[in-house]
């Protein structure tokens, strides 16, 4: 377990010495949160902001996601990967070491997001609420980065990982929950968004606002991440042996 | 018991035979494995420190075997890949502190100090390797692998892409490892280097061992004088007894002689006679070089010379 850290605490050093990239996954979370979370006009609520706040705090996440993906893929073609994989510690530490670093990249960014959401005059402010979202974003985390680290790891290219990465994330962000309530989509959409793990990870954060606990798509979360978790280590196992 | 054995270690893709039925025993020495590109050698290294299964066959790192216990062999060695793998954006102090923690080493900070200052690189421990030069990368990354105190060192192309200086200074390390009792395991392409540092050598080529020995030995028993003629034309006739074609470069061509004097007065004489113009002779000594192209010959040859005939000779020779 303490290996883990260590393979952590070097992506941590490293993210932190990069200027540019500290910032720039911020840049567009926090554009949709002011250029539409205040200026778009709309009906069916009178505080668009509260509502499309977690939908925004989602996208930090999924960004955060997939932009880490392609980090073990760097390690194993610059050849870093071979050295730990030489070394004693086990193996599955420097998957893990990757998965926790992205997540936890990911919340620092959503912390960002949240402050400027907080300031622009979104209710976030209950500790209880606060933790809870926490956590729902801390396991979508944990979901979406070993999704992405497999499937950089499996591609082992990163012209393919970025074409992919176009590909899917802004679709995956528009069929979800994040922009409109279920009964404001059409019928084809709705059905999608209700397909859509993201929708999942923003709903249950929308639950806890409104003060319910949503105990269904958290466990839906919970068990959707431990099996893509597993996935990710026979992959990682295959592709280290 | 020797720190690296290995028995019928063989390693198959597909239908290609990568190593084929490898047997050495390596011990407290500089082992260099010399071979073309594509010979086989990173795949033995990589077999040996537990990154490729073995198809058949099995190696021991100090006594332990990478097919039944891979945990305990990396716990013996260190394995320093050829693509210079430091994080540019920690500093040479950060790199190493690193490896050792993750090698769970008791005390990391000051193991990391002795290990920088071992390779020299104290004074710079707290720049960024983004500075650093080529040279200096290498050591960084001797300094990681040297922080838990292996046993064995596996080292693949450690000069490659340096300037002279650099090469020199990373051998002399390497040496001085060896000097306190380390195993060294090292392919390499630079036959001088590998003929000064290595204790001993094995030759690879389509992933089989053509030959091992000390540079020393194997100069004498696989070479004999070395005879370079520069000519033009093309070559129709038969050579002298008791002499090999070797190769060619450009107009260069290497001969293998008994008596290098008297045997280059003859060639010069059997080549003019059989239609080529003769511009200069030489005689040296063989070099690694020429027992290594003598064993693997040489994959890029012109065909101006009636290479055919001398591959012929060169065959009924091996």
């Amino acid at each position: 377990m303490r290996r883990m850290f260590y393979y952590m605490e070097r992506d941590f050093r490293r993210w932190l010495r990069g200027r540019v990239n500290v910032v720039s996954t911020l840049i567009l979370p926090a554009a949709w949160l002011i250029f539409v979370g205040l200026a778009l006009p709309i009906r069916f609520t009178d505080n668009y902001l509260d509502f499309i706040a977690p939908g925004i705090l989602v996208l930090t996440m999924l960004g955060a996601s997939f932009q880490g993906g392609a980090l073990l893929m760097f390690d194993k073609i610059l050849g870093y990967l071979q050295k730990f994989l030489a070394m004693p510690a086990p193996r599955e530490s420097i998957l893990f070491g990757k998965i926790l670093f992205i997540t936890l990249r990911g919340l620092i960014q959503t912390t960002v997001i949240l402050v400027i959401a907080i300031l622009l005059g979104a209710h976030f402010l209950d500790p209880v609420l606060l933790l809870a979202i926490y956590t729902v974003l801390f396991i979508f985390g944990i979901l979406l980065s070993s999704l992405m680290t497999t499937v950089a790891l499996k591609l082992e290219d990163h012209d393919s990982y970025a074409a992919i990465n176009a590909m899917i994330s802004m679709p995956l962000f528009f069929t979800s929950s994040a922009l409109m309530p279920y009964d404001q989509m059409p019928d084809w959409l709705a059905a999608l968004a209700r397909l859509n793990p993201v929708s999942y990870a923003i709903d249950a954060i929308r639950d806890l606002q409104a003060g319910i606990f949503p105990t269904a798509t958290f466990l839906g979360l919970l068990v959707g991440a431990i099996l893509v978790l597993l996935m990710s280590v026979t992959v990682f196992r295959r592709a280290t042996v | 018991m020797a720190a690296i054995e290995t028995s019928g270690l063989t390693k198959r893709f597909g239908s290609l035979v990568a190593v084929d039925r490898l047997d050495l025993a390596i011990d407290r020495e500089i082992f260099g494995l010399l071979g073309p590109n594509g010979s086989g050698k990173t795949t033995t290294v990589k077999m040996l420190t537990t990154l490729l299964a073995p198809t058949e066959g099995d190696a021991t790192i100090c006594g332990h075997s990478v097919t039944g216990n891979p945990l305990a062999v990396r716990e013996q060695i260190s394995y320093v890949p050829q693509d210079m793998a430091v994080d540019p954006k920690l500093t040479g102090r950060e790199n190493v502190i690193f490896f050792a923690k993750v090698y769970g080493v008791p005390r990391p900070r000051e193991t990391a100090d002795e290990a920088l200052a071992m390779m020299d690189l104290a004074s710079r421990a707290d720049d960024l390797v983004r500075t650093y030069s080529g040279g200096m990368r290498r050591r960084l990354e001797l300094a990681q692998a040297l922080v838990h105190d292996p046993e064995v060192l596996f080292l693949d192309e450690p000069t490659i892409g340096l300037d002279v200086a650099g090469r020199r200074r990373i051998w002399e390390h390497i040496i001085a490892l060896k000097n306190r009792g380390m195993t060294v395991f090292v392919t390499t392409h630079y036959m001088d280097e590998a003929d000064q540092a290595c204790d001993r050598i094995g030759i690879i080529d389509y992933g089989r061992v053509v030959a091992t020995g000390t540079p020393a030995a194997l100069k004498t028993t696989v070479c004999r004088d070395i005879v370079s003629i520069r000519a033009d034309g093309t070559f129709q006739d038969e050579l002298p007894e008791g002499v090999t074609f070797l190769g060619r470069t450009d107009d260069e061509l290497r001969f293998e002689v008994d008596k290098g004097e008297e045997a280059g007065l003859a060639l010069s004489r059997a080549l003019t006679k059989g239609g080529m113009t003769v511009r200069s002779v030489s005689v040296r000594q063989p070099t690694l070089d020429d027992v290594f192209l003598a064993l693997v010959g040489e994959q890029d040859e012109t065909e101006a010379f009636d290479a055919r005939r001398f591959r012929r000779i060169l065959r009924g020779r091996a």
